[in-house]
């Protein structure tokens, strides 16, 4: 069976929104279709489309007369029309919707676009493809990044003062540093409570971020964050789905049950059984990492460097990243420098590659290559991603032993990152990055590597295929 | 939030006569007072016409919706009318009115209940049963069953 979707939504008419919901379900059932309707109107949206029913859906169907978030339909074939037309002709709004083909707006889309929008969109589809718990963490590692990034980016700026210029209270350096120091005093509270909102919605955030918030005051650190998150996300689910209560309690639910029950459970199993253990595992690597000899230093960053180029923006390379980051907090400042080095390195291989050679790539790809080059200087790692999904077996195993060289060098040359992002700009920030010189020269060589390896291993282009 | 709950029999009006919508509004508010529900009739009617001044509460099939959340209100409540004639509403789809539904909340009242009314209401109104259940409706007795329709849906 055919399943559809459909947002009304209505600025001023008091109730066309519910109306006009009200009629595409009738029509549906009548013409037996599956229908779902998400309302936006006075009470707030009601009935949200989650991600999955998108993609399942054959058709949308927008009755607005606002703006109904459309961005989440790209690709889809979508009927729009205001709530009125809904109301009036629900019945042929199904057929119409019913009557689209995938293929009418899939076609539209898939213009060539340029290399930029490329890899926005594969990033964007590589996050639609993914599901289970690793999902989640994704989801909550996605929306602890730009507090990471921001709060890491301005207590770099207070080492513009110099490293120690923030003890002087009162001083532009010490605000700085307060202001970066409470971003990231959130960041495992906020990775628990997203990755718990990504498995229960709302009811999962409470929880959540609570849990993250003892993680942190406990010392269990991002692991325990980890721990909590998904914790409360499933509890808060498995409340949601399966806990049935008489209807007068049912509004109760959300707003009080869940929330406070799951709180409750992950905080006392926070404090009494998860909190001493993984504050120990905590403690243990940080020492591990504190008091590391300079070879195991230098194999951590090789290790480091080569997930980072292993699947560019995937699972493997964020852990990498989120490990870089989540050690800034713990004022460990050597793996992130090894991570970003070696994130650096793909696009910026792979553009040197494209200017060296001319037989070896099309005009599209040289192209790309200095897109890639900026993306590169930005450490934006996917920007290595539409050359390794043209050839990846050339690809990939040259950007890995690129970057696994830009990871290690970054560690034998004792290079220190305390922020978390940033690319060359960062290294413009005095005292954000040890041995700054140093630095460049391993990045500099790890995507000189990479680019030796791509030439060496990729074949000349015929006439033909270099015009293209 | 249970509709017919909070209306009676005293505050439903069939044939009831009126030439305007301020006219239609005046009288039902008058009824909703002698009820008890409403104490201050000036805050009230203020809260209505101040809604009405916003946009149209006129949802179309031949039925508006006038409500107002005010301090006036003593007890949340819905009165319900038939009109005689027809009135102008300038309504959503240009017909006139001659279903009326009138709700009243306290200010104090936390949350939205009258958007909630409305929302059961005309969610309601779609359904072409309801309608010719409504209009047939005799007496307030038969209204009152009608409405709890909304509630068991």
């Amino acid at each position: 069976m055919k399943k559809l979707l459909a947002v009304t939504a209505c600025p001023t008419g008091i109730a066309h929104t519910y109306m006009a919901a009200e009629a595409l379900q009738q029509a549906a059932k009548k013409k037996d279709v599956s229908i779902k309707v998400e309302t936006r109107g006075s009470v707030g949206v009601e009935n949200r489309l989650t991600e999955e029913e998108i993609a399942e859906a054959h058709a949308i169907i927008i009755a607005a007369d606002m703006d109904a978030d459309e961005e989440r339909f790209k690709g889809k074939p979508v009927v729009r029309v205001g709530a009125g037309e809904a109301i009036k002709a629900a019945d042929q709004l199904i057929d119409r919707a019913l009557a689209m083909k995938a293929s009418e707006t899939a076609a539209t889309q898939s213009k060539p676009s340029d290399y930029v929008e490329n890899v926005q969109k594969l990033k964007s589809e590589r996050s639609a493809g993914r599901t289970g718990p690793y999902k989640h963490l994704m989801s909550g590692v996605s929306f602890m990044i730009p507090i990471v990034v921001a709060g890491g980016l301005i207590i770099a700026c207070s080492f513009l003062f110099g490293i120690y210029a923030f003890q002087q209270e009162g001083t532009l350096a010490w605000g700085l540093k307060k202001i970066g120091d409470s971003a990231m005093g959130l960041m495992v509270t906020v990775l628990s409570g997203y990755i718990a909102y990504s498995i229960a919605d709302r009811p999962g955030l409470a929880p959540g971020l609570i849990g993250g918030a003892l993680s942190s005051a406990l010392g269990a650190g991002f692991l325990g964050g980890i721990f909590s998150g998904f914790l409360a996300g499933y509890l808060a689910k498995l409340l949601k789905d399966k806990l049935h209560l008489p209807k007068s309690l049912e509004s109760l639910k959300p707003i009080l049950i869940i929330p406070f029950v799951t709180t409750l459970v992950v905080g006392l199993m926070m404090v009494f059984v998860i909190g001493t253990p993984f504050s120990m595992l905590m403690n243990a690597l940080v020492d591990w990492l504190k008091n590391m000899g300079t070879a195991n230093a230098i194999l951590l960053g090789v290790i480091m460097g080569a997930m980072m180029a292993t699947d560019m923006g995937g699972p493997i390379n964020k852990a990498a990243y989120t490990v870089g980051t989540a050690l800034i907090a713990s004022s460990i400042y050597a793996p992130m420098a090894a991570v970003m080095a070696a994130g650096m390195t793909p696009p910026i291989g792979l553009a040197i590659a494209t200017f060296a050679s001319k037989k070896k790539f099309n005009r599209e790809e040289k192209e790309a290559g200095k897109a890639a080059l900026v993306l590169g200087l930005s450490f934006i790692t996917e920007g290595a991603i539409p050359f390794a999904a043209a050839d990846p077996i050339r690809v990939i195993p040259s950007c890995m032993v690129g970057s696994a060289i830009a990871g290690g060098l970054a560690e034998a040359f004792g290079c220190l990152l305390r922020a978390p992002h940033g690319g060359l700009f960062v290294m413009l920030i005095p005292n954000a990055v040890s041995n700054v010189f140093l630095y460049l020269v391993a990045i500099a060589i790890g995507a000189v590597v990479t680019a030796l390896m791509v030439l060496a291993l990729k074949k000349d282009k015929t006439q033909e295929q270099l015009t293209k | 939030m249970n509709i017919s709950g909070i209306m009676n029999k005293n505050i439903i009006f069939l044939g009831l006569s009126a030439s305007s919508r301020e006219e239609a509004v005046r009288a039902m508010v008058d009824g909703m007072t002698r009820e008890g529900y409403v104490a201050d009739q000036k805050k009230y009617l203020a809260a209505i016409r101040e809604r009405e001044g916003k946009g149209t509460t006129g949802i179309g099939y031949g039925v508006a919706i006038p409500h107002g959340k005010s301090d006036g209100v003593k007890a949340p409540c819905v009165a319900y009318a038939r009109l005689a004639a027809p009135v102008d509403w300038n309504s959503f789809d240009g017909k006139p009115v001659t279903s009326v539904f009138l709700i009243g909340v306290p200010e104090k009242n936390a949350g939205n209940d009258h958007l909630k009314i409305l929302i059961a209401i005309s969610k309601r109104l779609m359904h072409e049963d309801f309608r010719k259940n409504l209009e047939q409706a005799k007496t307030p007795e038969d209204v009152l069953k009608v409405i709890q329709s909304i509630d068991e849906s």
